[in-house]
């Protein structure tokens, strides 16, 4: 990896080259929250923020989307053709670079490569900006508090000026043109080790490290826990919502008023919504709470890990906030901290 | 104006060639999203609930790069209404045409139903892993098929049939709650004629015209002879009837790798993304629907 660093004072230049050629979405403050949004100005963004209500998975795959439009009376499909912006996520995290990630193992696949999603990304040039965890991020459990691929440029904080490490050629050209790169000295390296191991050292301590996690998913499968945890699901979906690595999707057909043409649309599912897993003529494979949490929470902690050798959680804790039912992989965590407890009495 | 207003958005077609300068997999590539127009052939009333449909693929590229497996699905298609998952009821061996066979058991199999001949759906797939037919080759094979299960396997009863000398002795045993919803009845009753099938039919409750078997898909397993080192065993039908079936297979000596059975789902997508038909760690699009007992039981959930 390529690596240069340069003055935060540099940061606004760096912007404004990238709107030339693409819209700039970024962290903004809205009321007591922070969202990613399309901005028009340097000033606009914060770049110390803690969380996003949401990721930026909904500029990859939009909470709505049309794959195509037909019509109904001919059964003919019409057109195809996808919306595609060019665009610059400017100061992702490293989780959502993670999320990100992943979402490619299960989109940009080999076999069945989606088209749409593809499109997306590859129109897309990634910015990530380091950060500090908050009580609720639990990154670092997964590995996932560092990105080691998957953006064009990621911008390390040394104080005052910015360790930038440097993948593509397109973030390359502009960031040398808008801004004076320069070799990093041996204090500003060892500065980006401080920074670092202060990130580190700055996680929640009370919440459990059980790498072993996978494991006891399975080991624990019919544990009364999940009727507990389960029990408590509202059916609300805000956990997919929010979550960066949430990719469940359903197919569906919109008619125009007239009746005759219409789009046949994406749209965001989750496996928590009690109809995920019906079948034709009625019946529910997943038909109560506690099955559903716990099938969620074993894809994201131990299905996708044996499938694809990593998480699919990337601690985030955007869940932990986002869910009035207390339900997230913390709570978990804690339960197989509690059974560790309980069998060394 | 903010600068970012001079980006302007750009409409990207999934086909970056001109469709005519390609095969028919690679159309099919391209978007498997895009269900292709297909016009029904023949339908044919198997029970008052269930119709055999059967399908030509229209544009000739895709039709000869249609090549499925007996297992498979295909996502068929009638735009406003959506998109269902069915598995292929024909042979691979029956080329050009694909028949499913389809109960009406909600809105869009309703919608299915009242189409007529000549009318054009769409279809996309083959999606899914099917039986491993060629491993079955040189063995005997015990089909198990419960109810609405008998579509998928008269996909691989047919295979055989059609490649007979290719396979050992073949037992099928097939069961339906009452005669009137035995499917395929003219087929299956030639068939109770012929040396190179061993057939049970099972009813659970019989009307005065039955002339077969009466009881569950496990009844005919106390009489039938098997060569368990040398057969492998089908397994389709409701969830309820996995278990017991599989439970007899065990007991007659089939090895675990050696029984296949073909889950429902409702896949949505059909490849590996939607989730709608995950179990456990597997997708049942991608990695099944047919799975054999020693892979099913490793998924948590799955029976």
């Amino acid at each position: 990896m390529l690596y240069r660093v340069i003055e935060a004072s540099e940061l606004p230049a760096l912007v404004s080259a990238f709107m030339e050629s693409y819209e700039v979405v970024a962290p903004v403050k809205r009321g007591a929250v922070y969202r990613f949004e399309a901005v028009s100005s340097f000033d606009e963004i914060e770049l110390d923020y803690d969380r996003t209500v949401a990721s930026p998975k909904k500029y990859f795959l939009p909470p709505d989307e049309t794959l195509m439009t037909f019509d109904a009376r001919s059964n003919e499909v019409t057109d195809f053709a996808a919306e595609i912006t060019p665009r610059v996520i400017f100061g992702a995290h490293a989780c959502d670079i993670n999320a990100l990630n992943r979402l490619d193992v299960v989109f940009k696949d080999g076999r069945y490569p989606d088209p749409y999603y593809v499109a997306r990304r590859e129109a897309t040039l990634i910015v990530g900006i380091s950060c500090m965890p908050t009580d609720t991020c639990f990154c670092h459990l997964w590995g996932s508090d560092e990105a080691r691929f998957g953006y064009d440029l990621f911008l390390q904080d040394i104080g005052g000026k910015y360790l930038v490490s440097i993948s593509s050629v397109d973030a390359a050209n502009i960031l040398e043109a808008a801004c004076s790169p320069r070799e990093a000295t041996d204090a500003e390296r060892i500065e980006f080790r401080h920074a670092t191991r202060r990130r580190q050292a700055a996680f929640n301590p009370d919440i459990p490290n059980i790498q072993e996690v996978a494991m006891l998913m399975d080991a624990f499968h019919g544990d009364p826990f999940w009727d507990e945890l389960g029990g408590r699901c509202l059916s609300c979906t805000a956990c997919s919502a929010v979550c960066p690595t949430c990719f469940c999707f359903d197919i569906r057909d919109t008619l125009d008023p007239d009746g005759e043409t219409g789009r046949r649309e994406r749209v965001w599912d989750a496996c928590t919504a009690p109809q995920f897993a019906q079948v034709a003529g009625g019946h529910n494979f997943r038909s109560t709470g506690a099955v559903r949490v716990r099938h969620r929470m074993y894809h994201k902690l131990n299905g996708f890990l044996a499938t694809h050798d990593r998480m699919l959680c990337v601690g985030c804790g955007r869940c932990v906030i986002a869910c009035k039912a207390n339900i997230n992989p913390i709570e978990v965590l804690k339960f197989f901290e509690r059974k560790g407890a309980a069998d060394a009495d | 104006m903010p600068i970012s207003c001079a980006v302007s958005t750009v409409r990207v077609h999934p086909f970056h060639e001109p469709p005519e300068r390609r095969t028919g997999a690679q159309l099919m590539a391209a978007n498997p999203y895009r269900p292709w127009p297909a016009r029904i052939t023949s339908i044919t009333d198997l029970t008052a609930y269930e119709k055999l449909f059967e399908f030509r693929l229209i544009d000739d590229r895709i039709r000869e790069a249609f090549h499925h497996e007996p297992g498979q699905f295909v996502e068929l298609s009638i735009f406003g209404v959506g998109e269902a998952p069915i598995s292929i009821s024909s042979s691979p061996t029956k080329r050009g045409f694909i028949e499913l066979c389809v109960r009406r058991a909600g809105r869009f199999t309703e919608a299915l139903h009242k189409l007529q001949c000549g009318d054009i759906v769409g279809i996309r797939g083959p999606f899914g892993r099917g039986f491993p037919v060629d491993s079955m080759k040189g063995h005997d094979i015990l089909l198990v098929a419960g109810g609405l299960g008998i579509a998928p396997l008269r996909s691989l009863i047919n295979n055989i049939h059609d490649e007979r000398s290719e396979f050992g002795k073949v037992t099928i045993i097939y069961g339906s709650r009452s005669p009137s919803e035995v499917m395929f009845r003219s087929q299956f009753e030639m068939w109770k004629h012929r040396k190179d099938f061993e057939l049970h039919l099972t009813v659970d409750h019989p009307d005065p015209t039955w002339d077969g078997e009466v009881g569950v898909v496990t009844v005919p397993f106390s009489g039938l002879e098997i060569d368990p080192g040398n057969t492998f065993g089908a397994v389709c039908g409701p969830p309820v009837m996995y278990r017991f079936v599989i439970d007899e297979m065990r007991k007659k000596g089939i090895e675990y790798d050696h029984i296949y059975c073909s889950f429902e789902r409702h896949m949505k997508c059909g490849m590996g993304k939607c989730g709608h038909c995950q179990i456990g760690h597997q997708y049942v699009c991608i990695d099944g629907p047919v799975f054999n007992y020693w892979e099913a039981k490793n998924i948590q959930g799955s029976m």
